[in-house]
């Protein structure tokens, strides 16, 4: 099956036809939704990262300072992903077609490939090497180059 | 209100107000790092409620976790405020026609009354200030308040784009 015959089917099936034809309002809840998640995942990883720089909360003990943050990040993935699944429907080829959601996707699968390894590293709890530190801050880079490719995607 | 709309109108159709409207880099980028600080801001006053709530590093003193999110928080709230600023000034009287916009600056004016507050009274209290625990019930619902404050407003500020004008 091509790529547009997918597309094409993606958007006829049922949860997508409901998606389209619902309420102006309810997929502007869902990008209520969607920045939620965001601000979540990044203001956790955010902390995570100036704790491991050493900018912040020093004294206290890593695994301490990250519980909260590490479960924010899990809740706000699951919303950014949730969300972003559910807009997406209501547009598959707008979306699939559109530069700045390829550039998103494609920093989304580097994201989350890299910050998953981290996350249970830290959890670990044994003494965070200088790697480890490098690969959170890029990883957060990544994660800002994703809210920006976001943002973008109205204006490309 | 129709002299505030007249003030609004010439703030949009300023030179500036026009140039960041009609620019197609400078609005995008405006309103990405809007959006952007947020994730400080925004960010950073969450887990401070948390901690007030006592969700987030409950073991570690209350002043001490302020101390050290209070630079951030502030930091993130200026970036904020700036680029809302900017955003404002390119769509003045368009955004002030909708009640979202007036109940958002109402909820940003309440959300900054109650941190003063909790700033310059109930953190300054004895118990409060030197790490009492329990801490009283006070400090609590300033944590609640704000969460639900600050979080109405990120709602009210996304659904701005979406409501009819």
């Amino acid at each position: 099956m091509s790529i547009d015959a997918t597309l094409v089917a993606i958007q006829g099936t049922g949860l997508a036809r409901a998606i389209t034809k619902s309420n102006h309002m309810v997929i502007a809840g869902l990008q209520v939704a969607h920045v939620f998640g965001l601000l979540l995942l990044l203001a956790a990883l955010i902390l995570i990262t100036l704790r491991l720089l050493g900018w912040v909360l020093l004294r206290e003990q890593l695994s301490q300072v990250i519980r909260t943050p590490v479960r924010m990040f899990w809740c706000g993935l699951a919303l950014v992903l949730l969300s972003g699944a559910m807009m997406f429907l209501s547009g598959p080829k707008h979306y699939f077609y559109n530069r700045a959601f390829e550039v998103k996707m494609l920093l989304l699968v580097l994201a989350v490939a890299a910050q998953v390894p981290i996350l249970r590293r830290l959890a670990d709890d044994q003494a965070i090497l200088p790697p480890v530190k490098l690969a959170a801050a890029l990883s957060l880079v990544l994660w800002f180059g994703i809210a920006v490719a976001g943002r973008a995607i109205g204006f490309v | 209100m129709s002299y505030l709309m007249g003030i609004a109108g010439h703030i949009e159709s300023s030179t500036f107000g026009t140039a960041v409207a009609e620019s197609r880099y400078w609005w995008p980028i405006i309103e990405g790092t809007h959006l952007l600080s947020l994730t400080v801001s925004f960010g950073f006053i969450l887990l401070t409620d948390l901690r007030l709530i006592g969700v987030f590093l409950r073991q570690v003193p209350l002043s001490d976790v302020l101390r050290q999110l209070r630079p951030y928080v502030l930091g993130g709230f200026a970036v904020t405020f700036l680029s809302g600023g900017l955003l404002f000034w390119s769509e003045a009287a368009t955004v002030m026609a909708s009640p979202l916009w007036t109940a958002k600056i109402l909820l940003i004016l309440l959300g900054g009354l109650n941190a003063l507050y909790f700033e310059l009274v109930i953190g300054r209290r004895p118990e409060v200030a030197h790490d009492h625990a329990p801490l009283p019930r006070s400090v609590r619902f300033a944590g609640m308040a704000s969460l639900t404050i600050w979080t109405t407003t990120i709602v009210f500020g996304r659904l701005l784009a979406y409501l009819p004008r």
